[in-house]
């Protein structure tokens, strides 16, 4: 029983939940090592690490979003702009400074989640109509303004090449790579900034009980406009994760990237009615989804099964939460009972 | 009540201003011959809409539809390539709409998940079965028959779909507006809770609104194949967008428990009329699908902001 | 300046506010004053104008017309923000709590200066010391989602207090509380009081209202019709003021039981809820559940009805054993269930008056294709309109436009069209005024008369006692006692409910 309370102290229901996550995780990477040769490389984790950065990063700006109770279907749209447009600007002047690339693909996908923002929050369009329409506007317009053209490699230099292959700090036999780093610094960033700032608390209020939020005088309309800019700054910047990863840009580039991320984000255990969920949750549902994925592309499983598989795999990871969670708190609520107990019996 | 009405209007008279523009644009327009085209060109989307805007009243959304579209055309082809005469693997591909169906309907109506979620799922799971059968191949090889169907008039100049759809309309609308299962949607999509407390069975409910929605998707992913006379594994890709911005901006609530057949039907009109008139006047098929995202976003956001110059004039007043 | 020359000054001083609502007038120059110290009633019919005024105060709404004077200066309260800063606070019948936000943060979710980052450590300690002030444990690192509504309501309290109040408002805060959790809340009160802190309180409790009140104001159609102390008026006199005429609801109807048992339960049990319900309903009869919130009335009624079946113990249907496993087979028996949650259980808001009372008995106003028959359903609604006076211009209205009583009648339409043999109401008068309480007071009694077994489960004692045959209460889950007659006073009451003489902290799970 002292144990009991001791962990009730210390670990929420919630962060329980991404516990069995990362045990689910172990889980699956065992089972692939005893069955894929030579599974246990660091190359399986640094091809796995590489989709799961992209991902990560855009789920990061997508829990923000659903947290307050909203969705953002246009952040592969996003991507895909960012990616191209940047491309090209990299491609006809290559003697850019990278990191002033970094702040203009950021810049640019922030610019698009302002669009999403004010018509959340200010025009009062569900954000489910307004990104379905940005979507759609988002890639029209690309597919327009870049006359179907290409980014190719041979025409982007030698340093945006080979980002992805740049060994920042190797860690004995671990090369550890540039963009998995900045997914990490990212979710690390953002895990303590949701945690530890009183205006982030705010996006956990407003998704949780909106009526009772506006009535105290929280900054809603703010808020959501924020969290739409973050997503779509974010989902810029892993628009340029993928221009370094794969170099060759066509207009389709992002498409279907919503996708993964909302499934990501609920995997990870972030409720989709708004109100909780971690960011380091919605990291981990990415490493699931992307360990699964490259796991059955080693195992030589087509991508047609994959795909298949995936759609199995959210479908339980939902399924287990929920009835997971529901156990859980039955357990905590029968803790609870007890420990009032006790405190009503040493009061006075 | 008089919302909606309002929005119905506006949609007709959008439509009434659309259609005059292209008949002005070609002299050919108003013809027959020209309507048929139009309506055939997005038929099968048409018809997956009627279904959706049922599954959106109760509150719902099947994001899987697309996909289902996608499964049956290929265990269709999958079946009829392995021997099977052609209307075994049709049925057989109706079956796998249904199973599809039951599917989703067991998660959401009985394990309680989120609809999101598990069609979202289902858009993923369901397109990747589909493309387990038929690969990267495109089959095709339908009997003559088959492709006459899909491409050419039954009755006079109306094809089979065409005919189907204005069935499922007139049934469509009847169900929703006259039935009792269509006040149960209603229902449902306004306060399970309650619906609930009131004995309504609403597990019941749900499946027939996935099961359904499935089916439709089914019949309609057959209808593609016919039209198309081949099957590949990502047709039907990305369709689950037009039909829920055609489904919304008729005027169904996101939300559930408000919407009429009346304004879905006239939505369906106008995009149809919208994305001809564009492709008179040049306007590459990519455009015209950002158009319409647009055209989805004003549908919301104009009327919120007319309310708020309302509601600022009647403030003014006193 | 003086103790005394404090008290004459109001702390908050509305002068000659008025309000509309398109065509209603909802406040009509009113003009209101509260004292540091004071505690001051507010009485009214649903409708009169109390809520209006109290959003006012709290910054909801802008008043026409009119001033509001806070400590001598004029001020003007836009926003529920404004009114936060200006120490006035609000608790609600429900409270306004964020559930998946744990109890610290709750509590101090309104305070702006506690820094751009937080501090868990602090917090976690300021709140529980906070709690500690109220004489509550509860656990501040939970959600608040888990929480009983009587720990939620102290939850309430606590943001108040933490955030130096000066007017204190409370819109029927002891609605959804039992007696004994009330008197928690009274002490509270009290304490803020001998602060020195003007209280504003509303309630439909009249022996509430008496027994804590200094002054007491009746508002009838917008205007004010009487301030008076509290010492110079009785509850009759505040009841006329607010009606217009005299009522008594404290008079027992006579009993209309008749000897054969309709229902007879045994050992009845929900394995973690409740258990060992044993009784026996009559025709006739009505028979009242009594006891504190959280005792697992409403839970019985859930399994009979069949919504949350009982996993043990036999229910007997004039002498045949039956199960109760669905709403649907608990319908088919002729058992019907009012739910005490009008707007989120019992009634589809947007919807029409007739299409939410025909829609248990859907089947019946289907014909042979399964089209629905509009006009009979129309016709059902009207009868049920006269019959039990529902106040209203069409049926085909909105069930979201009615006032509080008359969704009661909706709700009560609605199951009587099932024609039960059964009928079980859950909290059948809560937020329902006067007058319509009265008329739902009779609507039972003629209902027990016909020959159906009412079960009343409610939290006003007195209602309970004026209504019941017999009184079944219920404590933590276990039944206590089944009082008939002269035994059922209200001291023997209580007591059954309570169980046990020593107080209990506010924050005991249900």
């Amino acid at each position: 029983m002292a144990r009991v309370n001791w962990l009730r102290r210390h670990v929420r229901p919630e962060q329980l939940r991404e516990l069995s996550l990362l045990a689910l995780i172990v889980v699956a990477v065992m089972f692939f090592g005893s069955m894929i040769e030579g599974y246990y490389s660091f190359r399986t984790f640094n091809r796995i690490a590489s989709s799961v950065a992209i991902i990560g990063v855009v789920a990061v700006g997508q829990t923000l979003v659903v947290l307050t109770r909203n969705i953002d279907l246009s952040v592969g749209s996003i991507a895909g702009f960012t990616a191209f447009f940047v491309g090209t600007l990299i491609a006809n002047h290559n003697g850019v400074n990278p990191l002033l690339a970094v702040a203009i693909s950021i810049a640019i996908g922030g610019a698009l989640g302002v669009v999403n923002g004010v018509l959340v929050a200010w025009g009062r369009v569900p954000a489910v109509v307004v990104t379905l329409g940005t979507l759609a506007i988002y890639r029209g317009v690309l597919v327009d303004l870049s006359g179907a053209k290409t980014v190719t490699t041979d025409s982007l230099p030698q340093w945006l090449v080979d980002l992805p292959r740049l060994n920042i700090a190797p860690v004995g036999d671990l090369d550890v790579r540039p963009l998995f780093v900045v997914a990490v610094v990212i979710v690390i960033l953002f895990q303590f900034g949701m945690g530890y700032l009183s205006f982030a608390r705010r996006f956990y209020a407003i998704g949780s009980n909106p009526e009772a939020a506006q009535l105290i005088g929280l900054p809603l309309k703010r808020v959501v406009f924020i969290a739409f800019v973050v997503s779509g700054a974010l989902a810029g910047l892993a628009g340029f994760m993928t221009l370094a990863r794969f170099g060759n840009i066509t207009v389709e580039a992002g498409r279907g990237l919503e996708l993964n991320v909302v499934a990501a984000v609920v995997v990870g255990g972030v409720n989709i009615f708004g109100g909780s969920g971690r960011v380091t949750g919605a990291m981990l549902g990415a490493i699931m989804i992307g360990t699964l994925e490259q796991s059955l592309f080693r195992l030589g499983v087509s991508e047609f099964w994959r795909d298949a598989l995936l759609g199995l795999l959210i479908l339980l990871a939902v399924a287990s939460d929920a009835v997971i969670l529901k156990r859980l708190n039955r357990i905590w609520a029968r803790t609870e009972l007890k420990r009032i107990d006790s405190l009503a019996e040493r009061a006075p | 009540m008089n919302s909606l009405r309002r929005w119905e209007t506006l949609l007709f008279v959008l439509l009434l201003a659309v259609v005059s523009l292209n008949a002005t644009e070609s002299r050919y327009y108003l013809g027959v011959g020209n309507f048929i085209n139009l309506f055939q060109l997005s038929i099968e989307k048409s018809i997956v809409a009627l279904m959706m805007a049922f599954v959106i009243i109760g509150a719902e959304i099947d994001l899987s539809v697309a996909s289902v579209m996608g499964l049956a055309a290929c265990v269709m082809a999958y079946t009829f390539q392995q021997g099977a005469p052609l209307p075994l693997a049709i049925l057989l591909a109706l079956a796998a709409g249904v199973l599809a169906g039951l599917n989703n309907a067991f998660w959401i109506a009985y394990v309680g998940l989120p609809s999101l979620a598990v069609t979202l799922a289902g858009l993923i799971g369901y397109r990747g079965l589909a493309r387990i059968l038929v690969e990267d191949r495109a089959i095709g090889g339908f009997p003559l028959w088959f492709n006459a169907l899909g491409q050419q008039g039954l009755i006079g100049p109306l094809t089979l779909s065409i005919m189907i759809f204005v069935i499922l309309f007139v049934f469509f609308a009847v169900l929703l507006h006259a039935s009792a299962f269509g006040r149960l949607v209603y229902v449902v999509g306004s306060n399970v809770e309650a619906a609930r407390y009131s004995g309504v069975r609403v597990a019941r409910v749900k499946t027939a609104l996935f099961a359904g929605s499935a089916c439709v998707s089914a019949l309609a992913g057959v209808l593609y194949a016919a039209r198309l006379g081949s099957v590949r594994g990502d047709m039907a890709e990305g369709f689950e967008l037009d039909v829920i911005t055609t489904v919304l901006l008729g005027g169904v609530s996101i939300f559930g428990g408000k919407g009429n057949m009346v304004g879905v039907g006239l939505s369906l009109l106008l995009i149809l009329n919208l994305r001809n008139g564009m492709g008179l006047a040049d306007i590459t098929g990519n455009t015209q699908n950002y158009v319409i995202g647009g055209l989805l976003i004003l549908s919301v956001l104009v009327p919120n902001i007319y309310q708020d110059i309302q509601n600022k004039w009647k403030g003014r007043e006193r | 300046m003086t103790a005394a020359a404090e008290l004459d000054s109001p702390i908050l001083d509305i002068r000659g506010v008025a309000k509309r609502f398109d065509a209603t007038q909802a406040l009509d120059d009113v003009s209101l004053a509260l004292l540091p110290g004071e505690i001051h009633a507010l009485l009214g019919e649903n409708g009169a104008g109390k809520s209006t005024l109290i959003k006012i105060i709290t910054g909801v709404h802008q008043p026409d017309r009119g001033q509001m004077w806070l400590n001598g200066v004029r001020v003007s309260i836009a926003s529920a923000a404004d009114a936060q800063r200006m120490g006035v606070a609000a608790i609600y019948q429900e409270p306004l709590l964020f559930p998946d936000l744990n109890v610290a943060e709750n509590i101090f979710i309104c305070h702006r200066d506690r820094g751009a980052v937080v501090d868990w450590s602090t917090i976690f300690r300021d709140a529980e010391a906070i709690l500690a002030k109220l004489g509550v444990a509860l656990d501040v690192r939970s959600p608040a989602r888990g929480l009983t509504l009587a720990a939620q309501q102290s939850v309430e309290i606590a943001k108040a207090i933490s955030m130096d109040v000066r007017v204190l408002i409370m819109d029927e805060p002891t609605a959804s509380l039992s007696a004994h959790e009330a008197e928690e809340l009274f002490r509270l009160v009290r304490d803020l009081k001998r602060q020195g802190v003007a209280i504003l309180f509303v309630s439909h409790r009249l022996e509430e209202v008496f027994a804590l009140a200094d002054k007491i104001t009746v508002f009838r159609d917008g205007r004010l019709i009487s301030t008076h102390p509290r010492a110079e008026t009785t509850p009759s006199r505040a009841i006329a003021d607010m009606v217009g005429r005299q009522i008594d609801l404290s008079r027992r109807r006579a009993t209309s039981a008749r000897l054969e048992p309709l229902l007879s339960v045994t050992d009845l049990g929900r394995r973690g809820v409740f258990e060992g319900v044993t009784f026996d309903l009559r025709r006739g009869e009505v028979l009242g559940f009594a006891g504190l919130i959280g005792a697992g009335r409403t839970d019985v009624g859930l399994a009979l009805f069949g919504i949350e079946p009982a996993t043990s113990g036999t229910i007997r249907l004039r002498g045949e054993a039956i199960k109760v496993r669905s709403p649907q087979e608990g319908m088919r028996l002729g058992i019907a269930y009012v739910s005490e949650d009008r707007r989120q259980l019992g009634l589809v808001l947007p919807m029409s008056i007739f299409a939410n009372v025909t829609l248990p008995a859907l089947r019946r106003y289907r014909n042979r294709c399964g089209l629905m028959r509009t006009s009979l359903e129309r016709r059902t609604a009207e009868t049920f309109r006269t019959r039990l006076a529902i106040r209203t211009p069409s049926v085909d209205l909105a069930v979201a436009k009615l006032s509080g009583g008359n969704q009661q009648k909706v709700m009560l339409s609605k199951w009587l069209n099932t024609n039960p043999s059964i009928l079980i109401l859950d909290e059948p008068t809560r937020g329902v005024d006067i007058g319509s309480k009265a008329e739902v007071h009779a609507i039972i009694a003629e209902l027990a008369a016909e020959g159906i077994g009412v079960i009343v489960i409610s939290s006003d004692l007195p209602e309970v006692l004026a209504l019941s045959d017999r009184v079944l209460v219920m404590r933590e889950g276990r039944q206590m006692a089944i009082l008939d007659g002269d035994d059922a006073d209200p001291e023997t009451v209580m007591n059954a409910a309570m169980g046990q003489t020593s107080a209990k902290p506010l924050g005991w799970p249900a």
